[in-house]
């Protein structure tokens, strides 16, 4: 029973907070605006982080590109055979891609070439090409992302497309489906259409291809086979998957150079807030411990009532943190401090914070905040409360 | 007026055809082909299936010691054929890459290894008439002139290498292709056992409408899939992976098995009209075990003689193979979860490349293995 939490205490707690309006106030909105800070910062680098993984594990493990004079140039589709010769790949696909310029709207297409017969490199190619036929009968048809689909809704192209060529001559594309919602990430602004078709919208000749992406079953022969393309043609650049991870991981570290500036200092604020306070109490408040003591408290009630005193405070202002975080985030997609992670395009322009909630983030900010606070409240309070009441009083 | 314009038209299109012959040669027939062979089978080449047009100048023809006349894509279907059917030498001809007409192949100059790819061979070798041509085209793409005896004894000594190279672009791409064409486009009643040869089965697709409306590339993915996989099947089935379930450990190290799916080795056993089994974090434990299980713990129900299968993960594919059929290297600089390791491939070749790229010291077959080497593993 002696366990039982005291109403009584907590009723005193509450009042002694609304007692001292003005100083409550005060460390609340501090202390809110800490937990705020530094939680809405761990969920944009958690998000981003989830992100980067994700778009990172979708890339193919090895690109090849023909480099000329320097640049990126088509490839010879033929190249494909050479490299599926190569032991340990496992799959290797020509692509068709580039980007199509709507003037009318003043945006980029990705357009993508797809071969129905081929093993995608994409999983949501996959889907796409089991549900339609991107060819038939001599009319072609694309699907694209509901960016696409917008942007040519407004310009009144309901059913199809007509993309210019290099020519001048149009390019008539059936509209043939939408991307399912849940891919928008990735396929906002891509259009996927037979690779005859890309190749006529780009001008590419037949036995021509953007790149060639590898599939490895083993991770660890990539770099075997990286060196043995080097040498079969010495003209091609060779990105893998990893120094993708790598560079998109430099970005993001120099960026979290950042925060983590911010986080130095916000912290230092916090714990300059503390120790002022735990270095002593004010006058007003010893002689409150004081008198309570001579109208019989025991050290260990005046003990708990600090605690639950700095506990409300601390807790309140803790959720509150949160829950601000949490609407910011993820509800206004953090205006200005996502701008320090993201800006410039580097990593991705157009997107949405996908919600990931991670409970370490909320208990490493809950535990350099609450209990800290709460022990700088109780330590003070506790030298206090074990001297002589008449002593504090006097 | 008029004279002069059309004087400068023909000109300039002159100028515009060498310019665009300057870039790069093309292998298909700009002229109407000859074609010998009879029915629609005579737009393709009766060995590998390929459209005779598409490589017109690269193609030959022969007849049968019956007298049956065939045209082949390439010398290396030649080659194929002769083989198989010993051709009469004195009836080969071949087509002049520059005039495009048939020669009689004997007494043609060959440019070999020029810049112009070859058709399904490494090296390409094209004929011509005149000594002329032959050395023009050199000077343009490159190569070496030889006559027809060595550029046919070159085809012969590559056939092997390759057959290999398509064989592993067949079955990584064109096999899978073939098999989607045939699920989505065809009827699939078509049987095969009427057909000698694949030009015959191509023809039928064709003429008998037996599938919706093709490309020439998909028509020929398809052909060689319902050809050389359903036909004479020569790609075995889609493989797994080892399985591991999470609460295995490998019976030699004590390590969970799963946390190294691409080393996993299993040996299955029966006792008792029951299969067990136990799955190993690499090759060096299985042998270990297997050699010698009571070293590892009470393992009596095991007995060697009651090992059903063994399997390994092939280091290429990843794919679970037959332990007792693979190849092994030994002393590469890859290494397992437990350190140096032998490697499992399921084909030779496979392994012998492995061989020379990790720099290993031995390729040793599964009865070959023995516990002393096994064991000098871990020095």
């Amino acid at each position: 029973m002696k366990n039982k939490i005291n109403l009584y205490l907590i009723e005193y707690a509450i009042n002694a907070i609304l007692r001292q309006k003005a100083k409550s106030f005060f460390i609340v909105f501090v202390f809110t605006l800490l937990t705020f800070l530094l939680t809405s910062v761990f969920f944009i680098t958690s998000s981003l982080k989830y992100e980067l993984d994700a778009t990172v594990d979708s890339l193919p493990q090895i690109i090849v590109q023909k480099i000329k004079a320097g640049r990126h140039y088509d490839i010879d589709e033929d190249v494909v055979d050479t490299l599926l010769g190569i032991e340990g790949v496992e799959d290797a696909v020509a692509r068709v891609w580039g980007y199509y310029y709507f003037a009318n709207a003043g945006v980029n297409f990705s357009v993508v070439g797809l071969n129905e017969y081929e093993k995608q490199y994409k999983n949501s190619f996959e889907k796409i090409v089991k549900k339609i036929e991107l060819e038939k009968d001599d009319k072609s048809f694309m699907v694209v992302g509901r960016g696409v689909q917008k942007v040519m809704n407004k310009s009144y192209y309901k059913e199809y497309f007509n993309f210019i060529k290099p020519d001048g001559t149009l390019k008539k594309v059936n509209l043939g489906g939408v991307f399912d919602a849940d891919t928008e990430l990735e396929s906002n602004d891509v259009i996927v259409m037979s690779k005859d078709s890309a190749r006529e919208i780009f001008d590419m000749d037949e036995d021509k291809a953007t790149d060639v992406v590898l599939k490895v079953a083993n991770p660890k022969e990539v770099r075997t086979i990286v060196s043995k393309i080097k040498s079969i043609y010495p003209d091609t650049r060779i990105i893998t998957s990893d120094d993708l991870k790598v560079s998109y991981q430099n970005i993001f570290d120099y960026k979290s150079g950042i925060f983590l500036a911010l986080f130095i200092v916000s912290l230092f604020t916090f714990f300059i807030i503390i120790y002022d306070k735990s270095s002593g109490l004010s006058s007003e408040e010893k002689r409150e411990i004081g008198i309570l003591k001579a109208i019989g408290w025991r050290v260990d009630d005046v003990l708990k009532e600090k605690f639950y005193e700095s506990f409300i405070i601390s807790f309140f202002a803790y959720t509150l943190g949160v829950g601000l975080a949490f609407v910011f985030v993820y509800m206004f997609q953090a205006p200005l401090l996502q701008n320090i992670f993201v800006g410039y395009s580097q990593l991705k322009t157009d997107f949405e914070l996908p919600f990931v909630f991670d409970f370490q983030t909320l208990f490493l900010v809950f535990f350099l905040s609450v209990p800290i606070y709460i022990g700088a409240t109780i330590i003070p309070s506790w030298k206090v409360a074990t001297l002589e009441a008449d002593e504090v009083i006097r | 007026m008029i004279v002069k314009k059309l004087i400068l038209i023909v000109f300039v299109s002159f100028l515009a055809c060498g310019v665009l012959n300057a870039k790069n040669f093309m292998k298909k027939a700009t002229v109407t082909p000859v074609l010998v062979q009879k029915g629609t089978q005579k737009n393709w080449c009766p060995v590998c299936g390929m459209s005779l047009k598409m490589f017109y100048k690269t193609s030959y023809t022969a007849k049968l010691a019956n007298g049956t006349p065939r045209q082949y894509c390439s010398m290396r279907c030649l080659v194929v054929d002769m083989k198989e059917y010993g051709l009469d030498t004195k009836t080969i001809q071949v087509v002049d890459a520059q005039t495009q007409k048939l020669i009689d192949a004997q007494s043609a100059f060959f440019v070999v290894g020029s810049k112009v790819k070859g058709t399904m061979s490494k090296v390409s070798k094209l004929a011509f008439k005149s000594k002329d041509d032959a050395e023009k085209f050199v000077k343009k793409y490159k190569g070496k002139i030889v006559d027809f005896k060595t550029a046919l004894k070159m085809a012969k000594n590559s056939l092997k290498s390759d057959i290999a190279m398509i064989a592993k672009k067949k079955k990584k791409k064109i096999y899978p292709m073939g098999k989607k064409i045939f699920a989505k486009m065809c009827k699939k009643d078509i049987d095969l056992t009427n057909y000698i040869e694949i030009n015959e089965l191509k023809a039928d697709i064709k003429d008998k409408k037996l599938c919706k409306h093709l490309k020439e590339k998909q028509l020929q993915a398809l052909s060689l899939y319902l050809w050389e996989v359903k036909r004479f099947g020569k790609v075995d089935k889609a493989k797994e992976t080892v399985k591991v379930t999470k609460d295995e450990k490998c019976p030699v190290c004590g390590m969970f098995a799963y946390k190294y799916p691409r080393w996993a080795a299993q040996i299955f056993y029966k006792h008792n009209s029951h299969e067990h089994h136990y799955t190993f974090d690499g090759v060096k434990d299985m042998m270990k075990f297997y050699f010698n299980p009571m070293e590892w713990g009470n393992y009596k129900d095991f007995n060697k003689k009651n090992i059903t299968k063994m399997l390994v993960t092939d280091y290429y594919s990843q794919k679970a193979i037959d332990a007792r059929k693979a190849y092994f290297v030994i002393g590469s600089d890859v290494y397992g979860p437990m350190g140096n390791e032998l490697i499992p491939f399921e084909n030779e070749s496979d392994a012998k490349n492995f061989y020379m790229d990790h720099r290993g010291t031995k390729v040793i077959k599964f009865s070959n293995i023995n516990a002393k080497e096994v064991y000098k593993l871990d020095e």
